[in-house]
């Protein structure tokens, strides 16, 4: 309670910026949605009706029917789900391995350094999404190796920001001081790295999850992704294309929702070194 | 000619219209020499900020700024910047960080020249030349700043703040952080600026470098001015009892130490014969014999760069000695050796409450939290500091918590360096008389490392000069 007393919401936005209010706004509506959405529009996003299919907005559908006569609202959300579900899976275990990584190469240096750094580098001479595609190839429409996949490109980022940061502190006098004062490592990980690397991890995570899910609808729209039925961003977009002519508001649907899941994530971490 | 007249300044948070200082009110004719002391934290960069129009966001100053005659302070942004380097210039506090690290000396200064006279490359380098000759710099014009040493570096951002001929020029704290070889250097070059017949403002804590520029004074305190008057008059018949303390907390003026004998060979903590010490096979320092009891206290002092810290990392054993032999007491237990930093803000983890900090060091010296406080009354520090984080709090304050931080592991050997070298004189005389009532009591040994000959000659019991053993 205390926490609501002291932020109301002018307070909170006094604090923020315009920008990030805006992109935490829609964040949290993209998410509440993401949770409760389904249940409130009712219908299966794979349950076909091709009487009704292309249809405008109307009451009973209320974003329309594609051309099997799904339920557009019902098949975002559940892409919804599944994008957001996956980029924070993937950029979870990202940033374990990479923060992990990042402070044992900064804390014991010398070779240990030098393989890990080396490691890194040489994932990074791969363009992000070609790693992902040439495991995909071997077994096309595997949730578990897009998962894999997504989480090796992403956890280089979170590896060279830590160590870097991580290198300064630890020769920062104070790390000296509290070595000295016989303060255990466990003090020196969490009082004095940690604090420090937390808003820069805010800013990679979020652009993390957005080029997550930005590759998941890559990947959907060249068809290596998940596969038909499943309700996909990237996979609605190919598959409503041929339409656009006769029905444009239903590919911009999909579209419309991936700017602005990517926009709000970028704008939720923006303006951080404001005050 | 007035060149420069503050009437009434003020200098306030905008949002909470707090004043932070004033009124302040001077004048400064050309050819004069202005000197602002106080005690560290009282606003006196805020000065020289208020009169460049570079106050940081959230602070506004009101009152007249009148330069030449013409008010100043309701120009623009970009008009007053118009003034920088042609009118007003500024000596960077520790210059050699204000170089551009990858740019030539000469190609910096050279630009100064450029840009500010809009002449042409060739008459800027033909200046550059001119100006690096006079301050004995000639052959550093090729060199990158991390090349330089310290002086040097800082006579060519001295070149480089007084390229465009300014009238006006403001040191903020020229002598921070410097030895006294370095100190003289800038001294002679400051001097040299009123003799030229343009106007000089420092700002300064340092009573010797305002007793050897001269001119007029004006001593703040709280953001108010206390005393103003022709320099050597104030400091030598102070009035007002902020002035008095001050001038009696300048080391050359304590007291000489009264000679109390520490006898009991047994309590040696640490011995040294023959000392040779140095890092990656070079040695700096050779033959040196030292020794230090319980409750005693022993100074260092030297030049920078002579290898002061080394020596205390071999006292403390992350370096081994190169020769000779360092013997410890074998009752000094793991944490029993201490160490006091230089700069007092970066000895604490800076993201943390102090409180935090406090609460791990206590608990793992298994020191009652009660104690703790009693410890800090005993320093007059009210508990209700530990709230707040290492950069809210002054940096007397800062070091006197450093003393206490230390004392919980219950040291034996306290190694000191240069702990009070940032700040003012009388926070220096407090922190220092603290810090060696607290060690007599616990019978601890201490090693001061400074710079300052009168430190190391009036309060330790023995001292060493480094420039004897030095290689």
């Amino acid at each position: 309670m205390i926490f609501f007393a002291s932020y109301s919401p002018l307070k909170l936005y006094r604090k923020i910026g315009l920008s990030r209010s805006i992109g935490l706004g829609l964040l949290s509506i993209i998410i509440i949605s993401t949770v409760i959405g389904p249940d409130l529009v009712g219908h299966d996003p794979a349950k076909q009706d091709l009487l009704h299919a292309r249809q405008m907005p109307n009451a009973v559908h209320l974003l329309g029917t594609d051309h099997l006569g799904r339920d557009m609202a019902a098949r975002l959300l559940s892409g919804a789900r599944l994008s957001l579900s996956l980029g924070i899976l993937s950029l979870v275990t990202a940033a374990f391995l990479g923060i992990s990584l990042g402070i044992i190469a900064a804390w014991f240096g010398t070779w240990t350094d030098r393989f890990l750094t080396s490691f890194a580098d040489a994932i990074l001479a791969l363009p992000g999404l070609l790693l992902v595609l040439i495991l995909m190839a071997s077994a096309p429409g595997s949730w578990w190796l897009l998962y894999i996949g997504i989480s090796l490109t992403l956890w280089v980022e979170f590896f060279r920001y830590t160590r870097q940061r991580s290198r300064i502190i630890l020769a920062h006098p104070s790390v000296d001081a509290s070595k000295n004062l016989g303060l255990s490592n466990y003090f020196i990980l969490t009082r004095h790295i940690f604090p420090e690397l937390r808003n820069g991890l805010f800013t990679i995570s979020a652009f993390g999850i957005a080029s997550a899910i930005t590759a998941i609808a890559a990947l959907g729209f060249v068809s290596v992704g998940i596969r038909p039925p499943m309700a996909e961003w990237g996979l609605m977009m190919t598959q409503l294309l041929p339409y656009w002519r006769e029905a444009p508001f239903l590919i911009l649907q999909p579209i419309i929702c991936l700017v602005l899941t990517i926009l709000s994530l970028h704008l939720s971490v923006g303006g951080f070194h404001k005050k | 000619m007035t060149l420069l007249s503050v009437k009434n300044l003020y200098v306030f948070i905008e949002d909470k219209q707090v004043d932070l200082l004033g009124p302040i009110s001077f004048s400064l004719e050309l050819g004069e020499n202005l000197t602002i002391m106080g005690e560290t934290g009282a606003g006196k960069s805020l000065i020289a900020q208020a009169i460049l129009g570079s106050l940081p966001t959230g602070l506004k100053s009101r009152g007249d700024i009148l330069l030449k005659g013409e008010a100043i302070d309701n120009l623009s942004q970009k008009q007053r910047s118009t003034l920088w380097g042609n009118i007003i210039t500024a000596l960077p506090q520790e210059p050699w960080l204000s170089l551009d690290p990858l740019m030539r000396s000469g190609q910096q200064v050279a630009e100064t020249h450029r840009y500010l006279k809009s002449c042409n490359w060739k008459e800027a380098k033909k200046q550059t030349e001119q100006q690096f000759k006079k301050l004995d710099l000639s052959d550093t014009a090729q060199k990158r700043p991390f090349q330089l040493s310290g002086g040097m570096a800082q006579r060519v951002a001295f070149a480089a703040a007084t390229a465009g001929d300014a009238e006006l020029l403001l040191a903020d704290e020229p002598t921070k952080g410097l030895d006294s070889h370095r100190h003289d250097k800038i001294l002679s070059l400051l001097k040299a600026i009123p003799q030229k017949g343009d106007s000089l403002l420092t700002i300064t804590h340092d009573l010797d470098l305002a007793y050897a520029l001269g001119g007029k004074i004006i001593i703040l305190k709280n953001g108010k001015i206390v005393e103003e008057g022709i320099t050597h008059t104030v400091l030598s018949s102070p009035k007002a009892s902020y002035t008095q303390a001050l001038c009696a907390a300048n080391p050359s003026s304590w007291p000489p130490l009264s000679s109390c004998t520490i006898s009991s060979k047994e309590n040696i903590l640490v011995q040294s014969e023959k000392l040779r010490i140095g890092r990656n096979k070079i040695a700096f320092i050779k033959g040196l014999d030292f020794c230090l009891k319980a409750g005693e206290s022993l100074a260092i002092s030297g030049p920078s760069g002579i290898g002061k810290t080394s020596l205390l990392d071999t006292i403390i054993g992350s370096i081994k000695p190169m020769g000779g032999t360092l013997t410890r007491a074998e009752h000094i237990g793991k944490w029993e050796i201490q160490k006091l930093y230089q700069d007092p803000p970066t000895a604490f983890p800076p993201l943390i409450s102090l409180k935090d900090n406090f609460k791990a060091v206590t608990k793992k010296h298994k020191m009652a939290w009660d104690q703790l406080l009693q410890l800090l009354e005993n320093v007059e520090l009210d508990a209700s500091i530990l709230e707040r984080r290492p950069s809210n709090v002054s940096g007397g304050e800062l070091q006197r918590l450093s003393f206490i931080r230390a004392l919980i592991a219950k040291p034996k050997i306290l190694l000191a360096d240069e702990p009070t070298s940032r700040l003012d004189l009388i926070t220096q005389e407090t922190c220092l008389n603290l810090l060696k009532k607290l060690c007599r009591e616990e019978n601890i040994g201490i090693i001061l490392v400074t710079h300052n000959q009168h430190i190391a000659e009036k309060w330790a019991h023995n001292h060493i000069d480094l420039n004897q053993f030095c290689v």
